[in-house]
């Protein structure tokens, strides 16, 4: 293994995410709490990681690193650009909550660090590799949900987040050290070797643990019971980037090992991922019904949504194997998208549904983006949660399987049990009298530019949506 | 080209609502006068220099979108589509005129109205089933927010159900959709999938239910009607101009325009089904709509009727008969828009939309109740007026087709003559009920000019129905060779 000028280049957006984390750190113990500056150089931060993850995507850079343990591929790069730009937006988004705190540099510093952590995990090729960088970027993550300190609901999450992480991060092992003992390597090229015709018992329970290990960190059900205590503690900001970032890493690495991992045993886990997918979309749907409060609602709902994205893994065969791999990666931007959007509203509107009554009246522009971000998660063309689906149905009908099929009716049940929750919001803001005279909460420039813009991409999305796809057509996994 | 920029204008017109910030009244009504006739404009430029060949490349646009699955931006205008694409800029117009009952937040309401002119006339210019959904899709929203910010006390909760069972059909439709283009290269243009591609019988059977159940919620056709009346009778006038006369043609126009010509084989054995939908529709609605104490509803049920005509028309599977569908679609509208317009102005001289509470408003308003007995008599099927031409077309091509169905549609324009006749004589003729006064006279000049065209076209397309017709004969002949229909 040797370490060459092009290890450098090959981890240059891990780097300068890193040297920001530290630098934010460091301004921060010297410059004045309030001043913005950490928040303006944690932003930069996160824009220069995206710079660099598109210079070497437009450079064309490939190859393995560390004796093939770290791959940089289009796919990898392509999900990194998703996380800097997730990290950008949350960031500027924690901007008026940081203030008030005095605690900024941490939290924006944590933020940077699971960016990395999520940045990393992506090119893992190993399976231990996944590991390390999953913890990377679960660690800051306890901190960040626990962050506020002054609610009670802050520590609260953060702990039950902290004790059912570290669960799924044992089974997560146990199922690696399974898989290893099985093929006698954590290298993916290795263990596909091991992972063909009939799996041995041994091999079939490490499988299902390493993915309910997954399933415990993309918040798939019966593994979810975390997830709304966790987005209803965290600041809204972290919320926002929790529900996107990780768990597009997640999904990207847990598609990387089974098909370059376990190729053979595609039957086994497309059944696995048909079933926990049908089983979370339906409980994540079921229970957003039941909230009032908006911030557990949407935790709820990205339970449903990280349904519909595992839909497109029991699509991972025969005909429709590329479709697939393209669904996941533009449902993960698509959602990106949309879900940090209604987050950040959260910040400027507040978190009971009540709050959101009259809206439209009192500041239409706002009203408007959390309409089209509701649309999109409903799945409403043309904005951009509608080509994730479509993506995701596309890829069930070509794969031709049963089991695949049945899971993208599910998909299409579901899509409709979801209306009157999402729209349950756009009906308070258009159909409900106001009842507070709210008065919007100031120094929220940074966060409304964060929304606007959002609402804006998630609206154009259709135009992104082709390059996306050549993209994704070209991430080359299969 | 000219399409493109007529289907996206009304994107011009949201912009400048939204900047007109604290514009009173009379200005923003005005500006959006202005911006509802450009694309009304462009489709009267289409129809006298291209009427006669809408295939020329200066209306047609198509370039890729999604390669990798073969969906493009495609779009363009046809025999099929032409008709509604008219009666869209047209209505969209009208609804401007009539939003008089309109009074708060007038811009937002017309940038709303606005956005989803742009979906409707993108619907009948599409020519990929992709963006077909998108742009039917685009209208939901939209729709959902006029009824439910400026309908009547009862809107929300009509509102909602209008969204929940309309999303639930295009839901199934678009999946629809997604696998017939998945399976079929992938590729979803409309014009590549003609006649089905490659697909088996049992494929394209399989396909069709859920296109067909997807656009016949849109329509509706009747055992899935019920979110209807609650929105049609909560919306403001102006609304119910566009709910009624453009949205259910969606539907229907979904059905020829892609169901029947690109699935003949998977339609084949669900047009028995459909002209039996079509006759229950008619029988259906003029029996409720004969029951119903208030005029708004009546007109709702009497709607329900006139569309069974369209889905007799098109399950007949025969020049005759889909010629009148297609042509039914625009003199449905015609009527329908023209029956809600006046309602609202009765209820606003009177105060009351009660059939029993009214009488004599021959007398005491008449404009309003000559008009009244106009719309009446056309959506009765009276000759002479363009309605007549178009269901005699679907009712003579259903016969050939389904003799018995035929024989029973023929009926329920006895029956609708019956619940019609009553109601004209129950409101506009008779002694005036002095319980309910009429104020502020009859219709003024900015009704006159939202009700006169409607009732012009009817006489006109009536006498003179060739004016349609010859538009949309050569792409309606396709689509009866595609089933096998002469």
């Amino acid at each position: 293994m040797e370490v060459t000028a092009g290890t450098f280049v090959a981890l240059l957006p891990e780097l300068v995410a890193f040297v920001f984390s530290i630098i934010v750190l460091m301004v921060g113990v010297f410059s004045p709490r309030t001043s913005g500056l950490t928040t303006g150089l944690a932003a930069f931060g996160s824009l220069a990681t995206f710079a660099a993850a598109v210079l070497l995507l437009a450079a064309r850079f490939e190859g393995s690193f560390f004796g093939g343990g770290y791959v940089v591929d289009d796919f990898a790069l392509y999900f990194k650009l998703i996380i800097a730009l997730s990290a950008f937006f949350a960031i500027l988004g924690a901007a008026r909550w940081s203030e008030q705190t005095g605690d900024a540099p941490e939290y924006l510093s944590l933020i940077l660090s699971v960016a990395l952590g999520s940045m990393l995990l992506v090119s893992m090729r190993d399976l231990f590799g996944v590991f390390v960088a999953i913890e990377l970027a679960t660690i800051p993550s306890y901190a960040l949900v626990a962050f506020d300190r002054r609610r009670r609901e802050s520590p609260e999450g953060g702990m039950k987040y902290l004790l059912t992480g570290m669960i799924a991060s044992s089974v997560l092992l146990y199922g690696i050290v399974l898989v290893y003992g099985v093929s006698g390597s954590a290298d993916l090229a290795q263990v596909a070797l091991a992972f063909t015709g009939q799996l041995s018992p041994v091999a079939l329970l490490g499988l299902v643990l390493l993915v309910s290990g997954f399933a415990f960190k993309v918040s798939a059900a019966p593994f979810h019971f975390w997830t709304p205590d966790a987005y209803q503690g965290a600041p809204t900001s972290a919320a926002a980037f929790l529900s996107v970032a990780p768990k597009a890493a997640s999904f990207a690495i847990l598609l990387r090992i089974l098909l370059e991992g376990m190729p053979g045993a595609v039957e086994t886990w497309t059944a696995v991922m048909a079933i926990l997918a049908i089983v979370t979309m339906f409980v994540g749907n079921l229970l957003a019904l039941r909230q009032r409060n908006v911030r557990r609602m949407l935790g709820y709902s990205s339970i449903a949504h990280s349904g519909y994205i595992l839909v497109a893994f029991a699509a991972l065969r025969g005909a429709g194997a590329e479709t697939a791999v393209q669904a996941v990666l533009i449902y993960s931007a698509a959602y990106a998208v949309m879900n940090l959007g209604a987050f950040l509203v959260l910040d400027l509107v507040g978190e009971e549904s009540k709050s959101f009554n009259g809206l439209f009246g009192t500041s239409p522009g706002i009203a408007l983006c959390m309409t089209i971000f509701m649309a999109a998660l409903v799945g409403i063309p043309p904005f951009s949660g509608f080509f994730g689906k479509a993506w995701v149905i596309a890829a069930g009908a070509q794969s031709g399987s049963i089991i695949a099929i049945v899971a993208v009716a599910a998909l299409v049940i579901n899509s409709v049990l979801s209306v009157p929750y999402y729209f349950g919001i756009i009906r308070n803001m258009f159909f409900e009298e106001a009842t507070t005279g709210d008065i919007e909460p100031k120094g929220m420039g940074a966060a409304k530019f964060s929304v606007y813009a959002l609402a804006v991409v998630t609206t154009l999305f259709a135009l992104f949506v082709g390059p996306l796809a050549a993209l994704a057509g070209a991430s080359g996994l299969l | 080209m000219i399409t493109t920029i007529t289907v996206f204008f009304p994107l011009v017109g949201v912009l400048i609502m939204l900047l007109l910030g604290n514009a009173d009244g009379r200005t923003v009504r005005n500006t959006a006068l202005g911006v509802a006739a450009v694309p009304l404009l462009f489709v009267l430029y289409i129809y006298f220099v291209h009427g006669s060949n809408l295939d020329a490349p200066l209306l047609t646009q198509s370039f890729d979108w999604i390669s990798s699955l073969g969906i493009g931006y495609r779009v363009g205008l046809d025999g099929l589509g032409f008709g509604m694409f008219f009666l869209t800029a047209l209505l969209t117009l009208i609804a401007v005129v009539a939003a008089w009952d309109v009074q708060e937040n007038l811009r937002q309401y017309f940038a709303i109205l606005f956005v989803a002119e742009l979906g409707m006339l993108g619907v009948f210019a599409a020519q990929d089933l992709i963006l077909f959904y998108v742009f039917f899709e685009i209208t939901l929203v939209p729709m959902y927010l006029l009824v439910g910010v400026w309908g009547d006390e009862n809107r929300r909760r009509a509102a909602t159900r209008f969204f929940i069972y309309t999303f639930f059909g295009s839901t199934v439709m678009v999946a629809g959709f997604l696998a017939f283009g998945i399976l079929s290269g992938p590729n979803f243009s409309i014009e590549a999938l003609q006649g089905g591609g490659e697909l088996s019988r049992a494929a394209q059977i399989a396909i069709a239910a859920p296109i067909l159940f997807g656009l016949l919620v849109k329509v509706p056709a009747v055992p899935l009607h019920s979110w209807l009346l609650d929105v049609y009778v909560s919306s403001p006038t102006s609304t119910n101009v566009v709910l009624s006369g453009i949205l259910p043609k969606l539907g229907t126009y979904g059905l020829i325009k892609i169901a029947v010509p690109l699935l003949p084989a998977g339609v084949e054995p669900f047009l028995p089904l459909m002209a039996i939908l079509g006759v229950v529709n008619i029988i259906y609605g003029a029996f409720v709509a004969f029951m119903q104490p208030d005029l708004k509803a009546l007109v709702a049920y009497s709607s329900i009727g006139t569309l069974g005509f369209i889905l007799l028309g098109i399950a007949s599977g025969n020049t005759l008969g889909i010629n009148g569908a297609v042509m039914q679609q625009v003199t449905h509208g015609l009527y329908s828009a023209l029956l809600f317009i006046l309602v609202g102005i009765i209820a606003s001289r009177t105060g009351t939309r009660r059939i029993a509470e009214l009488g004599g408003l021959a007398a005491r308003m008449p404009w309003v109740g000559g008009l009244l007995a106009l719309g009446a008599l056309a959506a009765m099927g009276l000759p002479g007026l363009a309605v007549f031409v178009s269901e005699f077309m679907s009712i003579m091509g259903g016969y050939t087709t389904f003799p018995v169905q035929g024989v029973l549609a023929a009926l329920g324009i006895v029956l609708g003559a019956v619940y019609i006749l009553f109601m004209l004589q129950r409101t506009i003729f008779g002694p005036p009920n002095p319980a309910t006064p009429v104020v502020a006279g009859d219709a003024g000049p900015t009704e006159m000019a939202a009700v006169v065209p409607l009732a012009l076209l009817l006489v006109v397309l009536g006498i003179f129905p060739s004016l349609l017709i010859n538009v949309q004969q050569p792409a309606v002949r396709l689509v009866a060779a595609a089933i096998g229909g002469s």
